[in-house]
């Protein structure tokens, strides 16, 4: 039999070194950071100790928080009929469009909320779609088959065999919204108005990267990546040990029909659902484009159209800028992260405990672009390829497009990770016999099945990449983006720009998705 | 598959035809001010010389690290040849890192003394005040003085931004410079312990008044300006900092030529027109109401003059600008708990 590593070995190699190039490079003159010995004394000094408790603990509760209101908005659009079911599964995205800051914002002009549970619960809500989405994705390839049996033995059997199904997903959601809710501390800086204030670890973080010194930043950014590393390790433990095995082709399992009342439940759970994650915060920040004080003359829709206007017609550059950079870290995430995951799986998949190792290592190594400060990688990329002789590649589009699908790859990787474990390699195995190539192996028959996950995670990439702010101000050809300006503009107070921006931002990336979605849908297929 | 096929290569295509490269600037601008009345000034400066300019903004409070430590991140291979602050200490403290070079404009004699630098690296221009703003509706006195803040009638009902950052890290580095080091860090555990409360940022303290939360705030004056300007019942007075050269605390725009600036000539240009009392009087129009510094520039009704409205607070810029990174990671331990 051949093997596979054999006719996989140009193609894994290639893809390894452009992850070298976008990823690690410019990691590495952060790296002698971490073994600083200042890096140590972060790690005792009790007031810092204190900071990463507190992060812990705040970041564990949003994370958990966004994966009980993420999972159980995706269980109900997915496998409940009820009126309007398509239409909120739809929205389910949008919270990810906006920064967690301004959904803050509006959470405080809502119910003004102040102190640590207010940033826990804001930080819950702006994660909440990446436990939903992914558990959305896992749900919709249970085999029919599997879940008929489990009906056949009682509900409660067959609701267990759905979580068993959206679990590992949603694990992986919950652990994005973990590490993303433990590198913001604007939220909680927001919500630290009166005594005692509660601030969180990457407020430290952020002060060291004020230093002359790069690495401080790096060194004082250690902790949040080993707290990240941990967390990744037990989520891929218990999702291995939740392994639920899906194949394609075989039909979905049908929503479930439940009786008029239990319509009404189900209907009223999830549109209050769909009403904290999206209606109230996308409501205030409407209202938001057009409050002004009560001496303005002028009428709320006089603010708010000005408020648009100036969007079109100040920002529509920059909005361009941001959605050409994102679509090509999308597009290269798209075409490599397939091989990235595949060599993970592979690792996982030996018998040598060496090789297994190695393979943990390398899952380590790939995380850690998503881990560290985005400054990190910012400044990284410029001391490492701002040279005279790299100036072409440095002010072309492709430095931001490979920069940000170093720093979001490792999203799309561990998506891909999770969506190819449930393919049966009998699958693989058998193309392997029949002597198929490796690309056609790893796309018709590993990827293939999962070609919904795959979109997915590159769509996770372009979306994140819009909203990054911290590369964009430190490499050059990414400051004209739609994120420096609503920051920029956040920072002096125009608030009904920020408002009017954050919008026109969400509706220009959710209308292709629910177009596509319904495209989908009218042709009877399953969403992406 | 075909289809996934298909739509990724149709992407592609589309990602690649929107991937083409700028032409190269003649002159690139790293910049803090705010994005908007910036804009229209590098435009108006486009069109008069025939240059185009790349410019690159800062958000430096919302939050991240900001142009500065770019600039010193590019100090191998300078790409910008203007930093434009709107703040002074960061300015100098590039200076003292060796990143700014002498450039002396044609009016930089009618710059007061204090700000601008006595070896031409940088130039003062449009400054904020530090100001009190209060709320009109209530009927309750807002605090004149620095001190005042603290004394329990006041403190309970008003805020200002943790001294982490822009000029209300400034100002505190002021404090610290002019009463020393332990009288500034107990100032902010007295503010704790009465109750004051610390709001994110200057707007942020701002919107608090704006609302309604507070009674009043400490800011700045283009924040100030905006509440007013946005229609909330709310007012300003010049807070005064007791103390030698006792007065309001003025925080200039800051501009200077970058050492090793690949376009020295147009930025020398661009520094020459930018400090011009035209220049300045577009900035004390536009709603940030930044307060003309150069002698000549017109202001419109509303904008304080310093002098005539208001005494100017004097401080050692050099001193601050020095002892800055030292008091940020000393509030930073006091606050950030």
């Amino acid at each position: 039999m051949r093997s596979w590593s054999s006719s996989a070995t140009p193609w894994q190699v290639a893809a390894w070194l452009l992850f070298a190039l976008a990823a690690w490079l410019p990691l590495a003159p952060l790296l002698r950071g971490f073994v600083d010995p200042e890096a140590l004394a972060f790690l005792t000094d009790p007031r810092r100790l204190g900071l990463l408790g507190r992060t812990l603990w705040m970041s564990g509760a949003a994370a958990a928080l966004s994966v009980v209101l993420g999972a159980t908005y995706a269980v109900l659009c997915v496998r409940v009929r009820f009126p309007g079911a398509r239409l909120l599964e739809s929205l389910l995205p949008l919270p990810l469009f906006l920064p967690p800051l301004l959904l803050a914002q509006a959470w405080f002009g809502l119910a003004e909320l102040r102190g640590p549970w207010a940033a826990v619960f804001t930080l819950g809500v702006a994660a909440a779609p990446l436990p939903g989405l992914l558990a959305a994705r896992s749900l919709r390839k249970q085999r029919a088959s599997a879940h008929e049996a489990a009906l056949l033995l009682g509900p409660w059997f067959a609701a267990r065999e759905m979580l068993r199904t959206a679990m590992p997903a949603a694990l992986l959601g919950g652990l994005l919204a973990f590490v993303i809710a433990a590198s913001d501390f604007a939220v909680p800086d927001y919500f630290a108005v009166q005594q005692p204030l509660f601030h969180v670890y990457a407020m430290e973080v952020f002060g060291h990267s004020r230093s002359a010194s790069y690495a401080a930043g790096a060194a004082a950014a250690l902790p949040l990546v080993m707290l990240g590393l941990i967390g990744l390790g037990l989520a891929l433990r218990l999702q291995r040990g939740m392994r639920a095995a899906e194949v394609g082709g075989g039909r979905a399992p049908k929503a479930f029909h439940p009786r008029p009342f239990g319509t009404s439940v189900a209907t009223f759970v999830a549109f209050a659902l769909a009403t904290l994650l999206v209606f109230l915060p996308l409501g205030r920040l409407i209202w938001e484009t057009g409050n002004t004080g009560p001496l303005d003359p002028r009428s709320w829709a006089q603010v708010s159209a000005d408020a648009f206007g100036q969007v079109f017609e100040r920002a529509r550059g920059d909005f361009l800028s941001s959605l050409r950079f994102s679509a090509l870290a999308a597009l290269i995430v798209l075409v490599a992260s397939p091989f990235w995951a595949h060599l993970l799986l592979r690792s996982e998949q030996t018998g040598s405990r060496a090789r297994r190792i190695a393979g943990r290592v390398l899952g380590a190594a790939v995380a850690l672009p998503l881990l560290v400060p985005a400054v990190a990688l910012g400044f990284g990329a410029i001391l490492t390829l701002d040279k005279p002789w790299l100036r072409f590649f440095y002010d072309s589009p492709w430095l931001p497009a490979m920069l940000l699908a170093g720093r979001y790859g490792p999203i799309a990787i561990f998506l891909l990770l999770e969506r190819l474990r449930a393919v049966p390699d009998a699958q693989e195995e058998s193309a392997l016999i029949g002597g198929a190539s490796y690309p056609a192996r790893l796309f018709r028959y590993r990827l293939g099945p999962q070609a919904g996950g795959w979109v997915l995670a590159a769509s996770l990439v372009f979306i994140f990449s819009m909203r990054e702010l911290d590369l964009n101000i430190l490499v050059s050809p990414m400051n004209a983006s739609a994120s420096v300006r609503y920051y920029n503009a956040l920072h002096f107070a125009r608030d009904n720009f920020v408002a009017a921006c954050s919008l026109v931002l969400c509706v220009v990336l959710w209308l292709p998705m629910a177009l596509a979605s319904s495209w989908s849908s009218l042709r009877g297929r399953t969403p992406a | 598959m075909a289809s996934i096929g298909s739509a990724v290569l149709r992407s592609g295509i589309l990602a690649l035809s929107l991937a083409a490269c700028a032409p190269a600037p003649d002159l690139v601008v790293y910049c803090s001010l705010d994005q908007e009345f910036a804009e229209v000034l590098i435009a108006a400066f486009e069109r008069e010389s025939g240059l185009r300019v790349n410019a690159q903004f800062d958000v430096e409070r919302n939050k991240t690290v900001g142009m500065v430590q770019r600039l010193i991140a590019e100090r191998a291979h300078p790409r910008a040849d203007v930093f434009w602050n709107n703040e002074i200490a960061q300015t100098i403290r590039l200076k003292n890192l060796g990143l700014t070079s002498a450039f002396s404009p044609p009016t930089a004699a009618a710059i007061p003394a204090e700000f601008r630098d006595a070896e031409s690296h940088w130039h003062g221009f449009a400054a904020r005040a530090r100001v009190i703003l209060y709320r009109t509706d209530r009927n309750q006195p807002a605090p004149t003085t620095f001190d005042q803040m603290l004394e329990p009638a006041f403190a309970e009902r008003g805020g200002l931004a943790k001294p982490l950052t822009g000029t209300t890290l400034t100002h505190f580095t002021v404090l610290g410079t002019m009463r020393g080091r332990d009288a500034a860090l107990d100032w902010i555990r007295r503010a704790e312990s009465a109750g004051l409360r610390w709001g994110s940022g200057n707007a942020d303290v701002m919107r608090n008044v704006a609302r309604g939360d507070f009674d009043w705030c400490m800011t700045d004056t283009d924040d100030a300006a905006k509440a007013i300007q946005d229609g909330h019942p709310v007012a300003i007075h010049y807070l005064q900092q007791e103390g030698p050269g006792s007065g309001t605390l003025l925080i200039p725009n800051t501009v200077c030529v970058l050492e090793g600036a690949p376009h020295r000539a147009a930025a020398e240009r661009f520094v020459s027109w930018l400090l011009r009392p035209e220049t300045e009087a577009m900035l004390a129009a536009a709603s940030s109401r930044q307060i003309p510094l150069l002698a000549g520039a017109e202001a419109p009704a509303g904008v304080g003059i310093p002098g005539r409205d208001f005494t100017t607070l004097k401080v050692d810029w050099n001193a601050v600008a020095a002892a800055l990174e030292t008091r940020e990671q000393e509030f930073r331990a006091l606050l950030v708990q």
